[in-house]
């Protein structure tokens, strides 16, 4: 039936449209100045600052970027490598442990959860493991130093065996019965239902290394091993380090006094977020409907 | 009943059985277990560094034992009640005024009618999720800097004088506990506002019926129902409250910035500058272990209480 | 296609646990690992006698630096490679320590004591030699070790500059003792401006004030000078005040951090440590000079959050002013400046002019040292023998190539190819730890009026006093890292003036390096510098 609309409701449903319009324009307008400034002239940049609109329209910085794409595009393939098979395998071993851990046939599934969780309540510290990290695992200088550390978090394990809990444990029984191992239950039977969690866990997981930069700071920084960093890190560097940012344009013939450094930041930052954010509307909907099933579970 | 049956069946079994009986689990395991092992459980006796003057030659079971000393100066010197200080205030201001903007963002968000609006809108809050935290920390460098930020030329254009907002340490907390609602609100509303799409439509409308405007549909069903939701988060956000999010801060702030400090200076960034730019292995131990044992002691003691007032909640 | 998809899962787990595996024993592997080969190696050299080269090696080499990507290096290494192959079967490899925070970079390479390094730059004043010493950083080496696999070298070192590399009777540095440079820090700033501003020579920082004044008044679009406020900047510029202003001398191999503050009294009252950031009225009168900087805008607003290329926006023409040493000027800016900025009659205002404290550039200023780890101690020698004192390896490590890198002209000075541009084309092979004056080539480039710089120096600067002071920590490490905790926290902000009370600040400073332990130090380093008397 329809219930007539008092007044109240007509001004909180203004204030909705005021109030979400305006926090949802809020969140694009720093995307926006830096689409902008990047299409800025760096002159006009230094005297009247970076605006909404591009200021002395100019597409210097991305013909700078593309004239030696090769730093930015080794950097593409390193992220897209570490994503792709850090979200696989990650993906795997997590639903693979969760689904273990919610097993109520399985004796050991609350020592085992217990020693994954104590790792949130009590760590080493920074110090100690850097020092485990670079010292006795010799992983300084490695991509693996990055990837391996990524591939797992406490909550995501939770997340998933929460997830798994929502599968009936009458299924495992089939697979027993008709004669099935654990290891064949899980991979024939769970996995193809965990369809959803796998999505959002996935997209997690896909989110934390392509927006890594942390530990590639802290493992890759001054490694001659390493030729080209990950995107973020290598965004991190163009934006922190005159240095980075010379070394960006090496070869195009540039005067490094002359670079146009603001805008080529900008295009530079563009250019390494351009993808995700391109990419999240078609995922959009299976993250939001894999939160909110985890948390109305959770 | 089956399950229960189960359940002893299971428990009554010896060890050695339990353990041939569920090997294939157990193996199924075993990568996360060693991932835990390795990169969680190995670095942990490497805490002792804090109580020596560690020099690499002798490694850190072979330096000099110094006691609390390195406690001692972090407690003389101000710094640990100052990082507990900003640790703590900095986490309430994300769990209270976060959790306020998202769940009125939800409950708007349920309000809004027009579907359009509704998903274009949401797709927008939740773009600054998905961006990391260099580009958050270069995107306010963007707004905020003297020279060419968007800041200034705002406040010239309304004719104020600009002023240099890296210089002025009491704005920044403002500006961090705003980035840190700018990143999260979008993603964290999408929870309250599945908890609310969950709600007894029926309930609603028979409130409705009865006369209850919209403001009592709010008060009397929508924020009761959330309480759960709102409990749990809650729960998770407070075992954290000694962890701060170092890339925001990091990037927000800069490295070299000492003026800012007393202000934005948080448990993580402390330890990764003793660390990184005094290469003070001891003292950056130190703070870490001052904070886990503060974390821990924390996490134990909320959840002891609210196992007293409602098991259910606990978290374990 | 389910099967498929079941395969793929398998060879992925697979796959996991045996990076997993990998990890692991990476971990086992340390306990065999963490004793540095150095006996090994020592005795190795003593019983063989003989050069094996039978094994082609890659020596690893560690130097400070951005690595270049004009592709210029790659193509010399490529040459180099070659005529080392041949002579001693090794190649070299060059790995970088950046300039962005270098001195943590630097720091943490030697801690992860990293096993495939064969050669490091170091230095006992800029890079920490002796702390790193102790540290264990560092192969201790032989004279016979020496004398065996890099004769040359050991032949043109005397016992006395042996005796200054040495610590505990082992030597662990080969210096650069054969090149003649002068590395005390100024500030360079453009003579064109300084005259229109009727300054005729600028030789104290109330003339430099009025420079920057004069600069950011009548020059748009120049920033006076647009530096970045980095502690190593900070530090660099407060310890530059200090010399011009006291007779203060710097003990090296005391770092609190990026610091170094305990000093000698003067050169003639050498042995009383002191320390100008705590005595004296010279670290405040700094401090309220820059403030006045600061606030007149000859830095930039944001100077403690900005990072820029100071010296390419000086050769830009965007920044009035850049800061580094003596030789940076004679080899790179004034030579540089004259090209791009025609006309621009770059001078340096040295910071030892109004006091004429200065202190000549010590032996090991740059110095090689070895690895802990290194595997290929007796070929990294060889190499280094070679590129030190062969003229053909020595040309290719230091100039590049002939023809496309640098040409000798008909006076046989070396000089550039047309069009070659030290912003982009440089080798930036950064050997500054063996370079010799018998085998460097004149440089036509150079600024020609160095002879006359050096020859002014050299009338007051006097040797660096405590050469074989030798500073062992160990009793005050605690204190020190908590000094370095506040140095790290007060001195930048100082230096660039973003303080609002400038006093106020220097006496926060002072009182929170006492509580830290600054006394005790002092004492520390006072009576083990009498015993080294």
């Amino acid at each position: 039936m329809k219930i007539k609309q008092d007044k109240f409701t007509t001004i909180l449903h203004i204030f909705a449209y005021l109030l979400i319009g305006g926090f949802a324009i809020s969140c694009l307008v720093p995307f926006l100045l830096m689409i902008s400034a990047s299409f800025s002239n760096e002159t006009m940049i230094n005297q009247t600052g970076i605006g909404l609109l591009p200021k002395g329209f100019t597409i210097a910085a991305y013909e700078l970027i593309f004239k030696v794409p090769k730093m930015i595009l080794g950097s593409y393939v390193v992220t897209i490598v570490m994503t792709v098979f850090g979200t696989v395998i990650g993906l795997f071993l997590i639903a693979m442990t969760g689904y273990c851990l919610q097993r109520r046939d399985f004796p050991f599934r609350n020592v085992i959860s217990f020693f994954i969780y104590f790792t949130t309540l009590f760590s080493a510290g920074l110090a100690p493991t850097y020092l485990w990290i670079t010292k006795y695992l010799h992983l300084k200088g490695s991509y693996l130093a990055v990837f391996l550390q990524l591939l797992m978090t406490p909550w995501l394990i939770v997340l998933m065996k929460n997830f798994a809990k929502s599968v009936p444990f009458e299924i495992t029984e089939s697979g027993k019965i008709d004669g099935a191992g654990d290891f064949k239950i899980f991979t024939a039977l769970i996995l193809p239902m965990l369809k959803p969690a796998l999505a959002t866990i996935g997209l997690f997981l896909a989110l934390g290394y392509w927006n890594e930069w942390y530990n590639s700071m802290l493992y890759l920084s001054s490694s001659s091993s390493i030729k080209y960093y990950p995107l973020q890190y290598y965004l991190y560097r163009i934006i922190t380090q005159a240095a980075a940012l010379k070394n960006s344009l090496a070869g195009s013939n540039v005067n490094p006094g002359t670079i146009p450094t603001q805008s080529l930041k900008m295009a530079t930052a563009v250019i390494a977020t351009g993808p995700i954010i391109l990419l999240y509307p078609f995922v959009q909907k299976y993250f939001i409907s894999g939160i909110t099933i985890g948390a109305v579970k959770g | 009943m089956e399950i229960k049956n189960v359940k002893k069946a299971v428990n009554k079994k010896p060890l050695g059985k339990k353990l041939w009986d569920s090997k294939t689990l157990i193996i199924m395991c075993l990568p996360a277990i060693l991932f835990f092992i390795v990169f969680f459980y190995c670095p942990m006796p490497g805490a002792y560094i804090a109580f020596t003057n560690f020099n690499y030659k002798q490694g850190i079971f072979g330096s000099d034992f110094v006691g609390l000393d390195n406690f001692k100066f972090l407690l003389n010197s101000g710094s640990l009640w100052m990082l507990t200080r900003n640790t703590i205030l900095y986490n309430l201001a994300f769990i209270v005024l976060g959790n306020v903007l998202q769940i009125i963002v939800a409950i708007l968000l349920n309000e809004v009618k027009n579907n359009v609006f509704k998903k274009i809108s949401q797709t927008i809050m939740f773009l600054p999720y998905f961006i990391s935290a260099v580009l958050v920390g270069l995107l306010a460098f963007n707004i905020l800097n003297y020279e060419f930020g968007f800041l200034t030329t705002i406040i010239q254009k309304l004719g104020g004088e600009p002023f240099s907002v890296y210089q002025t340490p009491k704005a920044w907390p403002v500006i961090i506990v705003l980035a840190q609602l700018w990143q999260q609100t979008g993603y964290g509303s999408i929870v309250y506002f599945a908890a609310i799409c969950g709600i007894d439509q029926e309930m609603i409308e028979a409130a409705q019926v009865d006369g209850a405007n919209v403001f009592a549909k709010i008060r009397y069903i929508i924020l009761p129902s959330l309480k759960p939701t709102i409990i749990i988060l809650f729960l998770f956000a407070i075992g954290g409250i000694m962890k701060g999010n170092f890339g925001l801060f990091y990037n927000l702030v800069g490295s070299s910035n000492a003026t800012l400090w007393p202000y934005t200076d948080i448990v993580e960034t402390y330890v990764y500058r003793t660390l990184m730019n005094n290469f003070n292995f001891p003292s950056a131990s130190a703070v870490g272990l001052y904070q886990s044992l503060f974390g821990f002691v924390v996490v134990m003691f909320s959840n002891g209480i609210v196992r007293r007032i409602d098991k259910d909640y606990a978290l374990f | 296609m389910k099967k498929l998809g079941k395969k793929i899962l398998a060879a992925v787990l697979t796959a996991t646990m045996t990076l997993s595996l990998a990890a692991c024993g990476g971990s086992k592997q340390t306990s065999t690992d963490t004793n540095p080969s150095a006996d090994s190696a020592t005795n190795k050299t003593t019983n063989d006698g003989g050069l094996d080269t039978s094994k082609h090696v890659t020596v690893k080499f560690v130097v400070l630096g951005n690595r270049p990507t004009n592709g210029r290096l790659e193509s010399m290494l490529k040459e180099l490679n070659t005529v080392l192959t041949e002579k001693v079967n090794a190649e070299l490899d060059l790995q970088y320590v950046e300039w962005a925070d270098w001195q943590t970079q630097y720091n943490l390479l030697l801690a992860s004591g990293d096993s495939s390094i064969d050669l490091i730059t170091t230095a006992t004043d800029w890079l920490d030699a002796w702390p790193n010493i102790k540290k264990g950083s560092f192969m201790p080496l032989t004279h016979d070790m020496i004398k065996t696999y890099a004769p040359n070298t050991y032949a043109s070192v005397t016992s006395e500059e042996w005796e200054k590399c040495s610590y505990d009777g082992q030597i662990y540095l080969i210096p650069e003792n054969h090149y003649t440079q002068y590395t005390n820090h100024g500030i360079f700033y453009r003579g064109d401006w300084a005259k229109e501003a009727g300054l005729s020579n600028i030789n104290n920082f109330s003339d430099l004030g009025k420079y920057f004044q004069f600069v950011k008044d009548n020059k748009s679009n120049v920033i006076p000078w647009d530096v970045s406020g980095t502690a190593a900047n900070g530090n660099a510029l407060a310890s530059g005040y200090v010399q011009s202003t006291t007779s203060n001398i710097v003990i090296d191999g005391v770092p609190i951090g990026l610091s170094s503050i305990y000093y000698g009294a003067s050169k003639d009252d050498a042995y009383t440590v002191t320390s100008p950031y705590m005595e004296g009225t010279s670290f405040e009168d700094f401090a309220v000079l820059m403030k006045e900087w600061a606030d007149a805008g000859y830095w930039r607003e944001d100077v403690l959050n900005y990072d820029g290329d100071t010296r390419e926006l000086f050769k830009a023409g965007a920044s009035g002013a850049d800061q580094h040493h003596t030789q940076t000027y004679v080899t790179d800016v004034r030579p540089n400046m004259d090209i791009k900025q025609p006309g621009s009659d770059t001078q340096m205002f040295s910071f030892s002019e109004p006091s004429k404290n200065l202190v000549k550039t010590s032996i090991t200023h740059g110095c090689v040292a070895i690895g802990a780890s290194s595997k290929n101690a007796e070929r990294a020698l060889m190499v280094y023998d070679l590129l030190r004192n062969d003229e053909e390896c020595y040309r290719y490590i230091n100039y590049g190539i002939e023809g496309s890198d640098y040409i000798i002209n008909d006076s046989g000075e070396l000089d550039r190819p047309d069009g070659w541009d030290q912003s982009i084309d440089a080798l930036e092979s950064n050997f500054w730890c063996g370079r010799n004056d018998e085998l460097e080539l004149p440089n036509a480039r150079h600024y020609k009026g160095a002879a006359d710089i050096y020859a002014d120096y050299d009338t007051y600067a006097i040797d660096y006093p405590y050469g074989k002071f030798v500073f062992d920590n160990s009793k005050v490490s605690t204190q020190i890292a908590a000094m370095a905790d506040v140095c790290a926290n007060y001195i930048p902000r100082i230096a660039f003036g973003k303080v609002d009370d400038p006093k106020a600040m220097v006496a926060e400073f002072r009182e929170k390096l006492k509580a830290a332990g600054y006394d005790e130090v002092l004492n520390e380093v006072q009576t083990q510098l009498n015993e080294s008397k």
